[in-house]
């Protein structure tokens, strides 16, 4: 190994003494001013025999791993056609993000932080912790004010001992002289200090991390710290970021011991907190941050039943109207399944197929679409339709709607006796899906179903015959069911109390009710509202009515230019004659 | 002291007194309580406090339900809330079944939307396998909502006669539960029927003589003709079909205008 590389291995080294170096006399003091954290000394204490090594415990020359990692962030920047290794290219496609905060900073464009932010998605598979530590002791030097941010990012990756200000720089000198290139350095970085934006995203990262991982507790102490920081910083280019915080901060709550529907589960604990970043976001007209914690404090209040709450919730605070597509699809979804639980099905309907229209298309949310479309399943069979076919034979949802599937069509056909053994058979599975009070409730719809079903096969029918038909308990049962349909409007039809017979009326035609004008209003006004959204939706370069109008200004200045010259041309004809002439 | 001295007042509480007794009691209860701090929880309160409290203001529900007070019933339903979040559920207390009156209280009122939201509450709170449902105390609310929505009104009136009730507090609410039902079977049948015999009426409104059917079909307006009850629908919905008809054409009116607007914008 060491006769490999003659060149490189001194070179790190010089490069990494020099940031050491730096870290070393700048740590001290630095775990004073950030005197909160014990990790700082620790820091200090391990630092000295990670000097040798680089970022792993295991010394140099025999860590294979870490030195060709080392090589390539030496040679990729110096000559780009060398093959990439996944580790630097993770690293770089980090890096790549901080150009793009940057860049949203200085234009005040949150677009580029959600391009940032869009990315996570795929760095995430290749997220080691190696990785991140990396990456993070490359972005901080050490001297920077957020030194002891950095520190704390990487005890909660669990590599506290990677030391800060690490350059990667191939134009790094021999061990010898240090301090020039790391002095240079430094004051290069130093010029730029790390803004914010980076700050959390790098926090974001180590989130995303821990929680693959699945080390929860930690996650949920450094997302703790993270809000905290979050909050004190008052910048609108960080408010896509701290939504994420939120959401990750929430998510490890979730999975930490006593889990949800408990009533002590941690997510209890961190209701205040979302509850003031929600007031602070109104305040800061944070639209980012708003949707996302009002979402996240709807499903910790679903999670746990409070369903009173959410309503409450929902009734006095406004979803920003502009807000990120998914968290509207979220948002859609949770509102429908408070308005599914007080029987309020119209709304839950109407919201819920919000909801499924607006989830993404694509796989990665496959999840959230089957848990809406199940949901909305058993809405519309609630409210007494019976959702479509086409509903189930999607690739996707097959599966995970089959239980619907032979539920709806117990529900169609009116079969009591087939229903419960559905419901008993797939208790588990609606259990899981939050359905199953919901469905317990279908009971009467599947009776009703049935009495409509006898209305349409029989002219007149024994009410014997009908409560032996759909397993009722008495004929006098049967007699109250059928009668209460019959002023519920789900049948037309009379009853006689003598004899004991149910007499279907003729059926009217529908297309003299009002119900087709109303069917075609509603699409009508569903499309209207569609090219309201689009136009609404359209977006405009900043400024730029000015240029056309300059332009504008500009074609009129030339028409006019061009009026006098014709009227000049008409003037002496032979001018112009002559021009052509000679052309 | 003041602990010892309220346990000693919720024993009194406990062995049934008279209302304006347990009203003195209570109120009583609720000073110590508040000598103790303990009237709401507090993150410091000591458990032995809170199971006091708890107490205290389980008596108090019950004793408001005694005395047909549904409105302090609610309100001490709504003081005992975050005392059941905190204390674990099991244990001696009378949570379910102020519990199960709560949600006979939402019944009779007929706020389904929270008897559903409480219902699904519970169903999360507590465990898979010991159902809800299989409570004595709070089965009786739930089959009872389930019957109502069904219509099966006479196993609702089975259930309140046969002892299907599951003490004696529930019963309060039979009467009110009674003339629920009344209306509604009433509202159904004169859609549901032309016309009806008398005799047959009485057991389908669960009513004790024909005199009482005749009172009844007269407070709701109906006639009654040889031994029959004829309904008045027939000649009230044909005045409102005419009407119906006029809206229509209004509506569709309206809506055409309405798009020919919008037409006009987007083009």
């Amino acid at each position: 190994m060491p006769g490999k590389t003659p060149d490189k291995e001194p070179v790190e080294n010089g490069g990494y003494r020099g940031g050491k170096d730096m870290a070393d006399k700048d740590l001290k003091p630095k775990s004073k001013k950030a005197s909160k954290k014990d990790g700082d000394d620790e820091m200090t204490v391990v630092v000295p025999p990670s000097k040798a090594s680089k970022q792993s415990s295991v010394p140099p020359p025999n860590d294979a791993e870490g030195d060709m990692a080392m090589d390539d962030a030496d040679k990729t920047p110096a000559d780009g056609e060398v093959k990439v290794d996944p580790v630097v290219q993770t690293i770089n496609d980090i890096k790549s993000n901080y150009a793009l905060l940057d860049r949203a900073v200085a234009l005040f464009d949150a677009r580029f932080t959600l391009r940032a932010l869009r990315s996570i998605s795929s760095i995430r598979k290749r997220l080691t912790p190696d990785i991140l530590a990396q990456a993070i002791a490359e972005t901080y030097p050490a001297s920077s004010a957020s030194a002891h941010v950095a520190k704390q990012m990487l005890q909660a990756v669990g590599r506290p001992d990677v030391s800060l200000g690490r350059q990667p720089g191939p134009e790094m000198e021999i061990d010898s002289e240090p301090k020039a290139p790391a002095s240079k350095n430094g004051a290069k970085k130093e010029a730029k200090e790390i803004i914010p934006e980076v700050d959390v995203f790098l926090g974001i990262l180590v989130q995303v991390l821990l929680h693959d991982n699945k080390q929860f507790q930690q996650g949920f102490t450094f997302s703790h710290s993270l809000v905290e920081r979050t909050r004190s910083v008052n910048r609108r280019t960080l408010d896509s970021l701290s939504a994420k915080v939120y959401f990750y901060y929430s998510l490890f709550a979730e999975q930490l011991a006593p889990q949800p529907p408990s009533p002590q589960s941690p997510i209890v604990s961190i209701r205040p907190t979302l509850l003031a970043a929600l007031r602070t976001a109104v305040l800061r007209k944070d639209v980012d941050t708003q949707a996302s914690v009002i979402v996240l404090l709807l499903r910790n209040y679903l999670l746990t039943s409070h369903i009173s709450q959410a309503d409450l919730l929902v009734s006095h605070t406004q979803f920003p109207e502009n807000a990120a597509n998914n968290q509207v699809a979220r948002f859609l979804y949770y509102l429908g399944r408070t308005r599914a639980i007080q029987l309020r099905y119209t709304e839950a309907h109407e919201h819920l197929t919000a909801a499924t229209r607006k989830a993404p298309s694509s796989a990665c949310a496959l999840g959230f679409s089957q848990t809406a479309t199940k949901l909305l399943l058993v809405v519309e069979l609630l409210m007494g339709d019976i959702p479509d076919r086409a509903t189930f034979r999607q690739p996707s949802m097959e599966s995970a709607l089959h239980p619907y599937f032979l539920l709806v069509q117990a529900v169609r056909v009116g079969n009591l006796e087939d229903f419960e053994t559905i419901i008993a058979d797939h208790a588990d599975t609606f259990r899981r899906d939050g359905t199953y009070t919901l469905i317990l409730r279908l009971r009467q719809n599947v009776i009703k179903t049935g009495i409509r079903m006898m209305s349409l096969s029989y002219s007149r029918i024994s009410l014997r015959d009908i409560c032996i038909r759909l397993h009722l308990g008495s004929e006098e049962s049967a007699e109250y069911i059928v009668a209460k349909a019959i002023r519920d409007g789900v049948i037309e039809a009379t009853l006689d109390r003598e004899r004991g017979f149910m007499k279907s009326k003729e059926v009217g035609d529908v297309y003299a009710t009002r119900e087709p004008g109303e069917a075609f209003h509603d699409r009508i006004r569903v499309c209207l509202a569609l090219h309201d959204e689009s136009v609404k939706a359209m977006r405009f370069p900043m400024n730029q009515h000015r240029l056309e109008l300059k332009n504008a200004q500009e074609a009129r200045e030339r028409e006019r230019e061009m009026a006098k010259e014709i009227q000049e041309g008409d003037l002496d004809e032979d001018d112009l004659g002559g021009e052509f002439e000679g052309m | 002291m003041a602990e010892r001295e309220l346990t000693t007042l919720l024993t009194h509480l406990k062995s049934a007194p008279s209302y304006p007794e347990t009203t003195a009691l209570l109120s009583r209860a609720k000073l110590l309580l508040l000598q103790l701090n303990a009237l709401t929880p507090l993150p410091s309160t000591p458990p032995a406090h809170l199971a006091l409290a708890r107490t205290t203001y389980e008596q108090g529900a019950l004793a408001s339900i005694r005395a047909k007070n549904p409105d302090a019933f609610t309100r001490y339903v709504a003081q005992l809330r975050p005392f059941y979040e905190i204390i674990p559920a099991g244990g001696d207390d009378e949570r379910n079944k102020v519990t199960g009156l709560y949600l006979l209280l939402l019944l009779t009122q007929g706020l389904y939307g929270e008897f559903h939201s409480e219902l699904e509450g519970l169903a999360a709170a507590r465990g898979e396998e010991d159902g809800v449902e299989g409570d004595r105390y709070l089965g009786y609310p739930i089959r009872l909502e389930r019957w109502l929505m069904e219509g099966s009104y006479d196993r609702v009136w089975k259930a309140m006669k046969e002892g299907g009730v599951p003490c004696e507090e529930f019963g309060v609410f039979s009467e009110i539960l009674t003339s629920q039902i009344r209306s509604e079977i009433a509202s159904s049948s004169e859609r549901a029927y032309p016309s009806l015999p008398l005799s047959s009426t009485k057991s389908l409104l669960f009513l004790d003589s024909e005199g009482a059917v005749v009172e009844f079909a007269r407070a709701r307006g109906w006639a009654v003709k040889d031994g029959h009850i004829y309904f008045p629908s027939a000649q009230q919905q044909e005045g409102g079909e005419e009407e119906q008809e006029k809206e229509m054409s209004q509506m569709v009116i309206e809506n055409t205008l309405g798009y020919a607007r919008q037409l006009e914008t987007i083009v």
